[in-house]
């Protein structure tokens, strides 16, 4: 499973200073709330109230979302991706996601606003959101969503050599899909009768996603934009193909960054098929440059409009 | 103007969960009292409830709910629901296969949904306690759609996704014949092909105690005598839950779907005390009035009625006006019509009590026999004079007055005619 909860980080921060010691009668209520849950879902939450270590939030908010998907679908929560979606994926209407937020808030003693929860629309989106909130750390980036037409509007890179369809991207990393088609120039010849994705093409897929994440997920000081013409590929490490990708696959690529230093940029990568692995790539690097940009003033308030969206209403 | 047959029903009450139940207990005046448990504590006088059996709803979270197992539901749709929501479910479920009714039938915009229901006291102080416990981001979602009055329709509607018209009625214990009426015009004025009326009630502890301090609950012990309307020794009323639906359809989707209905609906009427917010008029002059206007929009004489399935509750006043006001409107009321309270066997259900006793009396009207008025030993005085039934009486009658009156003095009257 991803580790959200370290990776996106380069330094940890500190554990939360735990605000009270952890009673036997919180046990007791923490049980209670949890009762539906799995028992390595209380085990896990009793750990954090007790410690305060991050480490074991991941466990308690998939246990939680897990105990409000209908049981026909949870098997999609077993080593679920980050871009796993909430409405979408799992069935979870904006009700249901109440009642999560409620035993979450409930089951780590914090707060979560209304503006917050608007914001969480995949499992790595709550996940992220939740350990950030734990650690005092800035919230990241809404999970932005991008049909093809606004990847192949930003992209250097066109068709036919664009291997992602849709994709999505937030500061903590970007996810992509593919649908091998059988149409692509190169299965002509690769190989002879027996059109195979060269693995060689799936680390390309993996670095576009990688350029994607750049120019969409990356946040530029002030000023400055990343540019277009200015990522290439410099290397890669630790790639290995697992699984024979054909047409009719529908390749979900995964990237997160690693480090980043300008002007390099390293990423860790992955492409699965459905449930199984296809492609590896411990580590890849694109280096890259910035332009300047106008600063935009800052937005002046409309006199009269609302500060912020008004919450849904039932009636 | 559209004629108006009733074409389904459906029953979970203490006497029953299904009709065929339902009907041996009333041929047979099989009571459904038990000492309910949840009242057999030394602070509690009352002792006695009509209990649903098969069911458990005595929790604020759904999840911990049983009922029996013929019946399906998600967490999704349980979460909403108050434990009144659950039984009328479940009863209209049963109402629309009794009604041979397909999806489409179902999800129309000629077909609505009228519901009464006294809300769920027991589920909205559970959640006030939470908020208060636990603070106010943290109560439940769903505290207000599974526990405000309306949590019935906002909960059918949606599960049967409803097209028509919906509406709920609040006159407390006349609330669900009030839902009748008012279908019965919708259908008959061809705004609707089809309703669908829905009387429940919790008939938990937080639903009926709060009626022990108006000394309206009957105190004694014995669940076999406890309700007994019109005997003097009555002593106040026994509180029940459950739901009955019943399905009005238009005599034109009647012919078309080619289904044979239980009974016509053939008009009703309502009227007010003015009087007092908690008691029945001393001479039950709503109830005479409602029973009138009822009478003339059904255009016919008091002597075609053939049996009056009574408001009676067993409490001491409104038993005495119910006879009162059949006295005024019934010449012959010595002898005709047939009189019985099937409280006597339920307990009051309260907002559920109008549907609840229109489906007894269209379902008796059907299989041909008038359920007597059980547990009367002594016939109270006062109650002399109306032809009271004490036994059943295996004879179909041609044309049934269904009575129910409600605090602030609502009274409903409706007609049923045998097809």
């Amino acid at each position: 499973m991803p580790e959200a909860a370290s990776s996106h980080t380069g330094t940890k921060a500190p554990f939360i200073a735990l605000a009270k010691p952890f009673t036997p009668e919180d046990e007791v209520a923490l049980r209670e709330a949890l009762k539906r849950c799995s028992p390595s879902t209380f085990e896990s939450a009793v750990q954090f109230r007790k410690t305060g270590n991050p480490e074991h939030l991941p466990a308690v908010v998939i246990g939680v979302i897990e105990r409000y998907v209908e049981p026909e679908l949870r098997v999609k929560l077993k080593d679920a991706a980050d871009d796993l979606r909430m409405i979408e994926d799992l069935g979870i209407d904006s009700l249901t996601m109440m009642e999560i937020v409620i035993l979450v808030e409930d089951v780590l003693q914090m707060t979560i606003n209304n503006e917050e929860l608007r914001n969480l629309r995949t499992v790595g989106d709550v996940k992220a959101f939740i350990d950030c909130k734990v650690r005092g750390l800035p919230l990241p980036k809404p999970t932005k969503f991008l049909p093809i037409e606004h990847i192949a509007s930003v992209m250097p890179i066109q068709p036919p050599f664009l291997f992602i369809n849709e994709a999505s991207v937030s500061s903590l990393g970007a996810n992509g899909k593919y649908k091998i088609s059988g149409q692509e120039f190169f299965l002509q010849g690769h190989f002879k009768d027996n059109p195979v994705m060269p693995a060689s093409i799936m680390l390309e897929a993996l670095g576009q996603l990688a350029v994607l994440y750049l120019l969409e997920g990356l946040v530029p000081e002030a000023g400055k934009a990343v540019a277009p013409n200015l990522i290439y590929f410099t290397g890669c490490e630790g790639v290995r193909a697992h699984r024979i990708c054909k047409p009719g696959d529908i390749l979900s690529l995964a990237i997160k960054p690693k480090r980043m230093k300008m002007p390099l940029a390293t990423f860790e990568g992955s492409i699965r098929v459905g449930q199984e692995k296809a492609v590896i790539a411990e580590e890849f690097t694109l280096t890259f440059g910035f332009v300047d940009v106008p600063v935009a003033p800052p937005a002046t308030e409309v006199q009269g409009a609302p500060a912020s969206q008004p919450a849904p209403s039932a009636s | 103007m559209s004629r108006v047959f009733i074409t389904g029903l459906g029953f979970i009450t203490s006497i029953g969960n299904d009709s065929a139940q339902v009907e041996d207990s009333l041929r047979h005046l099989k009571h459904g009292f038990e000492l309910y448990p949840p009242f057999q504590t030394p602070d509690t006088p009352c002792k006695v409830a009509g209990t649903i059996k098969g069911f458990f709803t005595d929790s604020g979270d759904q999840e911990d709910w049983t009922y029996p197992e013929r019946y399906k539901f998600k967490r999704e749709l349980m979460r909403t629901m108050a434990p009144n929501g659950l039984f009328a479910h479940c009863a209209l479920l049963q109402a629309i296969e009794d009604a041979k009714l397909s999806d489409e039938d179902i999800s129309n915009p000629d077909t609505g949904l009228n519901a009464a229901s006294g809300g769920s006291p027991f589920l909205t102080h559970y959640n006030h306690e939470r908020l208060q416990k636990l603070g106010v981001m943290r109560c439940s979602p769903f505290g207000i759609v599974s526990s405000i009055v309306g949590t019935l329709n906002f909960n059918l509607v949606a599960a049967f996704k409803i097209q028509g018209s919906s509406c709920g009625f609040s006159s407390a214990c006349a609330s669900s014949a009030h839902a009748l009426g008012f279908a019965y015009d919708d259908i008959k004025l061809g705004r609707q092909k089809r309703m669908f009326v829905v009387g429940a009630e919790d008939g938990n502890k937080d639903a009926i105690l709060p009626f022990a301090g108006m000394r309206t609950l009957s105190l004694q012990t014995d669940p076999a005598i406890a309700s007994r309307p019109f005997d003097a020794a009555r002593d106040g009323f026994v509180g029940t839950g459950g739901s009955c639906v019943l399905v009005l359809e238009s005599e034109e989707e009647v012919l078309r779907r080619g289904v044979t209905p239980y009974a016509e609906v053939i008009g009703w009427g309502q009227a007010s005390d003015g009087y007092n917010v908690a008691i029945s008029h001393p001479e039950g002059n709503g109830l005479q009035l409602a029973m009138k206007r009822a009478l003339a929009s059904a255009s016919l004489a008091p002597e075609n009625v053939d049996y009056v399935n009574a408001h009676a509750t067993s409490t001491l006043i409104g038993d005495i006006s119910e006879v009162k006001a059949l006295k005024a409107v019934f010449p012959q009321a010595s002898t005709k019509p047939y009189v019985s309270s099937t409280k006597a066997l339920t307990g009051h259900g309260l907002s559920l009590a109008g549907a609840m006793e229109s489906a007894f009396s269209v379902l008796a009207m059907k299989r041909g026999f008038i359920p007597g008025s059980a547990h009367i030993s002594k016939i109270d005085p006062a109650c002399e004079g109306i032809a009271i039934l004490k036994e059943t009486l295996n004879e179909a009658p041609s044309v049934v007055m269904k009575n129910a009156s409600g605090f602030g003095g609502a009274n409903v009257s409706v007609l049923f005619k045998k097809v």
